[in-house]
């Protein structure tokens, strides 16, 4: 490889991973302008979650509903925006924050990360389906199968 | 821990896990992403694992930089640049077996003491969910030790290119086969995890020489609040090895006085015990910690302090970060040795050669302060590249962290040491 080549491909990869993720994630800038509502099943009865405890439960630090009935969640497809805009809001944390935390989860043998459906519309029909799962959609996807229980701004 | 296997024996083991696994089962794509045991997922097997390709300068020439006492050598006198400080890839197997059992094996394979980087078992055990907040584990599995002394081989997941040597890099012992449990608390909206273990731990040092440490009973606690994170550890264990046995048997040939320095010095049935208390924040955009620890041993590995600060800003991809850490002898690293007054000159002459290696061995008891500087770049979600200065010094007649000193090493003599390194977790 040539060496204007090396420096076309390192400027362009420094625009790519760097300058453009530190705009999208400045302050002030809306990452995602979807609004995004977490959700249980109709027949589950939990009614309202905080952020903290949503969070808890997709970090693998509570494996329980705070009434007590174990949560399990559910997730939105690697490298979506819709689960980066989530992680963000509600954990701080960004793709690769949060995949630091999963690796010291499953390298200390402490948990694996929630299992994933493939887009709002699947979360929703899996969510709809168990009482005990959690997920997040896009809000334009809710229907009565679901309960928005926290509406992530 | 640890027992070095064979690669015929490594391959049985993977074989026989993936035949457990059975046809049902299915391995995790690359994604990095395993899949998890869920509501309807009885059974599946994921496959992932960490690595870090190193490359270290120091500028001592009479001694080795390396990153733990488990070490062949390092960077400065053995080699002006030497891969064999970081480098090293680990092997995970997870398989979960049904909502409640699962069992985990962890494979690393790294420059050991005999320059080998034969794969060791790293963790090999099976856990029993009793409830979501309980478990019960039993096989080999990391002792509960500092902040991160569970994930110090897995470099992607801290922001520098290894944990502070001063604390981290004295630990002979890192996993042992015993059993534990874990248990997740709440107290409003502080979750908690406490641990107790049991066990015992046996380690190849230098060929024929080996450490055992038994009874090994160990306590600790980690509470996350939000952004906070607090983890207290207690280790205590007896410690038996055969080193410096021959100069021992020899000063306990010079009668009373030689056998006291022996039984205070030699590892023989003896009590270590660590305690450590970390703290870290780490609110998204910046991050900020520090812990404290001391060990104790009434032997030649003496009683020690150490303390490392570290705080790092996170802009975009990259993560600038400075830290300090030190480590003090907290038991004389100096011995007056035998009474050389109304020895034959003949026998003068053995015993002050023994007080010198005795002087020897004392001088290995970590006295050093480090100062470092460096820049993480996430290159990806699951690579990140590293660059770190480190300004080390031995102090107190010590040599500190480093190994391998020649006679030209002077304590109190300031190494300069540059890393580079590529983490990945797959």
């Amino acid at each position: 490889m040539g060496c204007a080549k090396l420096f076309r491909h390192a400027a362009a990869m420094l625009v790519r991973r760097v300058l453009l993720p530190a705009l999208l994630l400045g302050p002030g800038m809306p990452a995602m302008a979807a609004e995004l509502v977490v959700i249980v099943s109709a027949k589950s009865p939990v009614t309202a979650l905080r952020a903290d405890q949503v969070a808890a439960i997709f970090l693998g630090q509570s494996a329980r509903f705070p009434d007590g009935v174990e949560a399990v969640p559910l997730d939105q497809p690697l490298g979506a925006p819709l689960r980066d805009a989530f992680y963000l809001r509600v954990t701080n944390k960004t793709p690769p924050l949060l995949k630091a935390w999963w690796s010291k989860m499953v390298f200390t043998g402490r948990g694996q990360p929630p299992a994933e459906a493939a887009d709002s519309t699947a979360v929703r029909r899996r969510v709809a389906d168990h009482p005990d799962m959690l997920g997040y959609i896009d809000r334009a996807a809710l229907d009565p199968s679901v309960r928005a229980v926290l509406v992530v701004q | 821990m640890q027992h070095p296997i064979s690669g015929r024996q490594l391959a049985a083991t993977l074989l026989a896990l993936g035949l457990t696994a059975g046809a049902g089962a299915h391995a995790a794509d690359g994604s990095g992403a395993p899949t998890s045991l869920s509501s309807d997922l009885s059974r599946s097997l994921s496959v992932s694992g960490f690595g870090t390709v190193g490359l270290v300068h120091s500028s001592e020439r009479h001694a080795d930089f390396t990153s733990s006492v488990l070490k062949n050598n390092g960077a400065g006198a053995s080699e002006r640049w030497s891969a064999d400080v970081d480098t090293r890839l680990g092997l995970q197997l997870d398989l979960a077996l049904s909502k409640r059992w699962s069992a985990v094996l962890q494979v690393v394979s790294e420059q050991d003491l005999d320059n080998s980087y034969r794969p060791r078992v790293e963790w090999a055990n099976i856990k029993y969910q009793a409830t979501p907040e309980l478990a019960l584990r039993i096989g080999r599995m990391a002792l509960p030790m500092f902040l991160a002394a569970e994930y110090r081989k897995v470099g992607y997941v801290y922001p520098w290119v290894r944990p502070p040597v001063e604390g981290y890099g004295a630990l002979p012992f890192t996993s042992s086969d015993g059993v534990d449990a874990n248990y997740h608390w709440r107290l409003g909206t502080v979750h908690n995890v406490s641990q107790v273990f049991y066990g015992h731990a046996d380690v190849a040092l230098q060929a024929p020489l080996r450490a055992y440490g038994r009874r090994i009973a160990g306590l600790a606690n980690t509470s996350d609040w939000g952004a906070l994170s607090l983890r207290a550890s207690l280790i205590e264990a007896e410690a038996t090895s055969a080193i410096g046995g021959q100069l021992f048997d020899a000063l306990a040939a010079f009668g009373p006085a030689g056998s006291a320095l022996a039984s205070r010095y030699a590892i023989d049935h003896k009590r270590i015990s660590v305690a450590s208390l970390g703290l870290n924040y780490d609110p998204g955009r910046w991050f900020a910690m520090a812990e404290a620890s001391r060990t104790r041993s009434r032997s030649l590995l003496g009683a020690t302090r150490s303390v490392y600060a570290s705080a790092g800003w996170r802009q975009g991809a990259f993560t600038p970060y400075l830290s300090w850490s030190r480590v003090r002898a907290a038991s004389p690293t100096a011995d007056p040795g035998l009474p050389l007054d109304g020895l034959a000159p003949a026998l003068a002459g053995q015993a002050a050669a023994l007080n010198g290696a005795l002087a020897g061995m004392l001088a290995t008891i970590p006295q050093q302060t480090s100062t470092s500087a460096g820049l993480r770049w996430d290159l990806h979600t699951d690579m990140a590249a590293k660059l770190q200065y480190d300004r080390v010094t031995p102090q107190g007649g010590s040599r500190g962290t480093l190994i391998n000193q020649t006679p030209g090493f002077a304590s109190g003599r300031t190494t300069h040491v540059v890393s580079v390194a590529l983490d990945f977790v797959y």
